[in-house]
């Protein structure tokens, strides 16, 4: 790709993560080489044996931070990106692996039992979410993220955008697909807590929704709760599944 | 080449982090490490106490490579402790996911992660102006596993359909007929991988363990039968007695356990490979001719020859979903996938599932209420690592012999890693 200096230099940064997002972004195969057209690929470290550069204008960051090296990166990636993208819900809330954020040290002993090798006793520490760490300019939501969303996303911290973020609840979206709800079966569903965007996706094929999201800045958790406790589902089952995701909003609401 | 050190952080083109350190003396390997520092993220403990319904949704989370392997692995263990019989009609979608999750994975390992090794570039990107139509080619082949999976999962990874007892939701006759069309088309690109492969010039080299792959009579499977095969040794056993047969262990240098054969202590490799070695006459009629025209049949002991055996599963796939998405069609298999009915009793058991990398298992132990007591899941890297180092160790040794400077051992073991496909974020989850 041309080094010229108006090309925006682009990293992609992997942390704690099942990888997902970041391939979700090699899986729109169709418009993958016009994406990347657009910038300059500076460092990708899924597809190639390159290092990490000293200079670039955009990170695109991946993952939970789970270890003291992830906090040293993001650093140095605030440090020297004009703009940082979180991609995925670890990212963004620390997602599953934020499931285990606390009482860390039992969990690692569960696992590992007494000998915990000195590569995960050495470095790791609780999982949290990259806007814990450093601050963050554009998030692209869901567990995965849609890829057309990181392109939307990409674009408007390229270019920029008079676009504002939604805020109101998936549950809207939903409704208007009219396929019913999942309350009226005594299914917990987390519609009506998480952020919209994603058209109600899972509702759509049957499946509640898991809170992949994040918290809408419009839920009104006691609301819910009261909701899920009338139709039979119990309020405690509901703040159970907002631990899948949404632990750090837990924690600070 | 008296004092050789090479050290390599981050293993490039590979999915997660990993290290390799080997140090020589006098053609002597003194130190070989594959150091996996992938983050932990502790599933096993995050699961328990979760209702059984998360833990499918959860554990697809290990990976986003594998997500549907993991996620049916968990069903199969759930259902297996509920006494869950699935119709003929799930079975056969649930085996089209994992055969989705082949062509994601095969199709970006061969051709994102491996292949720019032998055609001399640093990533794939410059194989778009090298060789477009070898490239369009790898993206479409890509693109119909992701479609695959899309169709049926509901996105390309993290299956959002698949649940205990079936699938909540199923696509109509004209999209499997779409979706075949698709396959029977891409028939003739897989198969050109697979000389394109095999031209690739790798070592004579023979791995240092055994090979371990699900085995059924009559069939190549890769759900559906609870039966495992240690292919050099002939030891089979039911994957409910997996601790019996394979032992965990873990080391400083690697966030995730090592396992080896309880017999022996011997390490082994769970792969394409593996499964080509056990179950090579029971590969569809295309695909068994491609690799018998590679030369790519049992025994085949060289751990790079698992790039070829990979093409030869991408055929395999393609003509197998093919058939399957005809006969779904055409409403030729029985039952529905609509989720059957099932009531929830306390219980242990394995679920065995084969993921694109290899033999994957998940050990559940649920209690009265449906909640998870224990987890364990062992994973196809997890379970190779010990004989990817002496596989390392043993190549070293044979290049040194023959001459080779640090250069060329540095880039064969590298290409040795990449051949066995790990997945590290898998490994440690």
């Amino acid at each position: 790709m041309a080094e010229t200096r108006n090309i925006p230099r682009v990293v992609v940064v992997g942390l704690a993560s099942c990888f997902g997002c970041q391939i979700n972004i090699t899986n729109i195969e169709a418009h993958l080489m016009e994406v990347l057209g657009q910038i300059d690929m500076r460092y990708w470290q899924l597809t190639s044996s390159d290092s990490m550069p000293e200079e670039f204008d955009v990170a695109v960051v991946e993952g939970a931070a789970t270890t003291e090296e992830a906090m040293q990166t993001l650093r140095r990636v605030r440090e020297r990106a004009s703009a940082v993208i979180t991609i995925g819900a670890c990212a963004a809330t620390a997602g599953i692996p934020g499931m285990a954020a606390p009482d860390w040290e039992p969990r690692v002993a569960d696992v590992y039992g007494a000998q915990v090798p000195a590569i995960v006793g050495d470095i790791a520490c609780a999982p949290r979410a990259v806007s814990e760490v450093i601050e963050v300019d554009y998030a692209v939501p869901c567990c995965p993220i849609d890829p057309h969303d990181f392109v939307r996303v990409l674009q408007k911290a390229l270019y920029g955008g008079n676009e504002y973020d939604r805020t109101s609840t998936m549950c809207g979206e939903c409704k208007r697909n009219e396929r019913g709800c999942f309350y009226g079966r005594q299914t917990l569903c987390l519609g009506m807590v998480t952020k919209q965007g994603c058209g109600a996706r899972c509702p759509n094929l049957g499946r509640p929704c898991n809170g992949c999201a994040g918290l809408s800045p419009d839920a009104n958790l006691a609301a819910a709760r009261i909701v899920a406790e009338r139709s039979g589902v119990g309020a405690q089952r509901l703040d159970e599944a907002l631990e899948m995701f949404n632990q750090e909003s837990l924690r600070s609401a | 080449m008296a004092k050789t050190r090479i050290e390599v952080d981050h293993v490039a083109r590979i999915e997660g982090h990993g290290d390799i350190h080997l140090e020589m003396s006098d053609g002597r390997v003194e130190r070989c490490e594959f150091s996996v520092t992938e983050p932990a993220r502790l599933f096993e403990n995050m699961v328990r106490g979760r209702h059984f319904e998360e833990a499918p949704y959860i554990s697809s989370r290990v990976c986003g490579i594998c997500s549907a392997s993991h996620t049916l692995t968990d069903i199969l263990a759930i259902e297996r402790i509920f006494g869950v019989e699935v119709t003929e009609r799930t079975r056969a979608i649930r085996q089209l996911l994992v055969y989705g999750s082949f062509l994601q994975n095969h199709a970006t390992h061969l051709f994102v992660f491996a292949a720019p090794d032998f055609l001399g570039h640093k990533s794939v990107f410059p194989l778009s102006e090298a060789d477009p139509a070898l490239f369009e080619g790898a993206l479409a082949c890509k693109a119909l596993g992701n479609e695959l999976c899309t169709r049926v999962g509901g996105r390309s990874i993290h299956p959002i359909t698949a649940v205990v007892g079936g699938f909540t939701d199923e696509l109509d006759a004209s999209a499997y007929l779409e979706l075949a069309g698709k396959m029977d088309a891409m028939v003739d690109f897989a198969l050109g991988a697979v000389d394109l492969f095999n031209d690739f010039s790798v070592p004579g080299f023979e791995t240092q363990g055994d090979l371990l792959a699900m085995v059924q009579p009559g069939a190549y499977p890769v759900i559906g039968s609870d039966t495992a095969r240690f292919v050099r040794s002939g030891v089979e056993f039911d994957c409910q007695g997996i601790g019996d047969h394979i032992e965990e262990y873990a080391v400083d240098h690697s966030a995730a356990f090592l396992s080896v054969m309880r017999e022996g202590s011997r390490p082994y490799f769970a792969s394409a490979l593996a499964r080509v070695n056990a179950s090579w006459s029971e590969l569809t009629e295309p695909a068994r001719f491609a690799a018998a025209k590679a030369g790519l049949r049992p025994p085949e002991y060289n751990p790079f020859a698992n790039n070829v055996a990979q093409a030869v599963e991408i055929v395999d796939a393609l003509v197998r979903c093919s058939a399957t998405c005809r006969a779904l069609a055409a409403g030729d298999v029985e039952g529905s996938s609509e989720p059957v009915g099932f009531e929830v009793r306390p219980g242990r058991a394995v679920g065995f599932t084969e993921a694109p990398r290899g033999a994957l298992f998940h050990e559940l132990e649920i209690d009265e209420q449906g909640r998870i007591v224990q987890a364990s899941i062992i994973t196809p890297t997890s379970q190779n690592i010990a004989n990817l180092e002496a596989d390392m160790r043993a190549l070293a040794t044979m290049l040194a012999e023959d001459g080779a400077d640090a250069d060329e051992v540095q880039l064969r073991i590298e290409q040795l890693v990449r051949a066995y496909d790990p997945c590290l974020s898998c490994s440690v989850h």
